[in-house]
């Protein structure tokens, strides 16, 4: 069966492209994958999240079932998600926005200050790195270099390689979390 | 082949067009099929090719109805109302048998609709839209890949039967994301010139017309050639109906769910398979010979809430069985503008197998 994990927030966070540059991981070190977005017609503000499901074989829906591994960077992506989690699965919280303590004990939740370790390597706006890096650990679908080198990559790409060093720190400290 | 990159529907449908040759792109923003129009707006240019954003989607078809007559590899593209707008020109491109390739990215509902991922278009595009008595070839793609490998084949229908061909996807394919492998780019300047597409030099009593010049010698051609894209273009895919005592017909998004209620419900013990029409026009009749003699039931299942892909099912089945009767079951989502859920499925088969469920034909 495919694995699920959900990138789930609000619009600005970064969720859909840590769950893009996931899905190119994903792709890069051979797995089949669907990447499905949802997210409402605000580019900041609203509520945002992505379904990245991934195997060896073929994949059936798309869409949101049973979730293997949740992100959940605010209070009511939590809230909305934290149900959807299988029983022994895995939720990362945002420990810098979500107050709430107290979770379902069948899960393993992992509180993790994303916006805190984003801005200690001086990348104010890596929290979705921080993301890809745990959820590269979490999922165990590659060792950190060569999730590093794809990610590095993906910003080439982008015309954007001058934030790599900061970028590839900052995937660390997401993948040590 | 091209090295496997990820995409989504949408950009899929764009950049394989490119690499069959598109020539010549009109249309009409709409959500949620725009990415189409924007990945053309840039590509088009570099490449030299026209692409252009028309002040309105009849004019898009229109101007894609003259562009055809050049023999050029032509598109256009839209959802729900704006498809619904462009079928007087559709009807023109029938009548002159142009080649004309457009996709329609559904919307969900009447009217305006909305952008939910429905199946609310089927019944139009079947049917062939506009006014008049004629066929658009249908195809229905249910993931990236196929939705790219579906528009060069487009192209291969369209030519082949001189056809309208339309690819009808929905919001979910649109917008997933998936690896796709393209295959190799064809220069338009390399394609050959088809005798009847019209150059801009003098017409002389020699040049092939557009229309046969004898006044019954159209219909008949068409009938002829309807009965012969219902014969050859019937495509399919199906899913462990060799020994289901139940099939369910679904195509495009809905048809992945279904692929996972049919794991849950065979774990189960419960004999499900599933047919997966690639092309809703011609409608896979053929597909039913490889059902078992004693199958129990058929059921069709769809994102629109009339069952608007129901009675081809009843058709098929009338077609195939000939000396008893097997009931004909619907299953019409409209969840929430979304597709349903795996769990709800499972429960509107089960509802069906256990004789909740009245049958519909």
């Amino acid at each position: 069966m495919a694995k699920e994990v959900v990138f789930a927030g609000f619009g600005g966070q970064g969720v859909l492209t840590a769950g893009y540059m996931f899905a190119e991981i994903l792709l890069k070190v051979g797995f089949n994958l669907t990447y499905m977005p949802a997210y409402g017609a605000e580019m900041r503000g609203g509520a945002a999240n992505c379904t990245v499901k991934f195997g060896d074989g073929k994949i059936g829906s798309p869409l949101m079932k049973d979730v293997n591994l949740l992100v959940a960077m605010n209070g009511p992506a939590t809230d909305a998600f934290e149900k959807l989690v299988v029983p022994g699965g895995t939720m990362l919280v945002n420990s810098d926005i979500v107050d709430r303590k107290i979770f379902r004990s069948d899960i393993t939740v992992v509180p993790i200050p994303f916006n805190t370790l984003a801005r200690e390597e001086g990348n104010d706006r890596g929290a979705n790195i921080v993301m890809l890096g745990a959820v590269v650990k979490y999922t165990g679908i590659t060792d950190v270099e060569t999730a590093a080198d794809i990610m590095r990559g993906y910003f080439d790409e982008k015309g954007k390689s001058k934030y790599n060093d900061a970028n590839t720190r900052t995937l660390h400290r997401g993948y040590e979390s | 082949m091209s090295e496997t990159v990820l995409m989504k529907g949408n950009e899929a449908v764009a950049e394989a067009a490119l690499r069959a040759g598109l020539d010549f792109y009109a249309a009409y923003p709409i959500t949620p099929q725009t990415e189409i129009l924007e990945y053309l707006s840039k590509k088009m240019p570099e490449l030299g090719r026209v692409c252009v954003q028309a002040d309105s989607e009849i004019t898009a078809i229109n101007m894609i109805m003259g562009a055809a007559y050049t023999g050029k590899r032509v598109l256009t593209s839209s959802a729900g109302p704006g498809i619904s707008l462009k079928q007087e020109g559709l009807s023109y491109c029938a009548a002159n048998d142009l080649p004309v390739v457009y996709v329609d990215v559904q919307r969900g509902g009447n009217g305006l609709a909305n952008m939910g991922s429905c199946q609310t278009e089927y019944k139009r595009e079947v049917t062939g839209g506009g006014n008049g008595d004629y066929h658009a070839i249908i195809l229905a793609p249910a993931s990236v890949q196929e939705t790219a490998d579906m528009v060069s084949l487009a192209y291969e229908l369209a030519e082949k039967y001189r056809n309208i061909v339309g690819i009808m996807t929905e919001a979910t394919i649109g917008q997933l994301v998936e690896p796709v492998t393209f295959k190799e780019a064809v220069d338009p300047a390399s394609l050959p010139v088809p005798s009847w597409a019209k150059t801009g030099k003098m017409i002389s009593s020699s040049d092939e017309p557009i229309k046969p010049r004898i006044k019954d010698a159209k219909p008949k051609a068409d009938r002829a050639k309807y009965f012969q894209m219902k014969e050859e273009v019937q495509m399919w895919e199906s899913t462990n109906v060799d020994d289901a005592d139940y099939v369910v017909f679904a195509f495009g998004a809905p048809s992945r769910v279904v692929y996972d209620a049919l794991l849950i419900l065979r774990e189960e013990g419960q004999k499900i398979g599933m047919i997966r029409p690639q092309t809703l026009w011609p409608y896979p009749e053929k597909a039913l010979e490889e059902l078992k003699e004693d199958v129990k039931g058929l059921i069709s299942l769809e994102t629109n809430c009339t069952g608007q892909m129901l009675p081809d099912v009843a058709l098929a089945r009338d077609l195939h069985f000939k000396d008893r009767h097997v009931p004909v079951y619907s299953c019409a989502y409209i969840v929430l503008d979304r597709i349903p859920t795996v769990m709800q499925v499972v429960d509107d088969i089960k509802a069906i197998i256990s004789g909740q469920t009245e049958e519909a034909y």
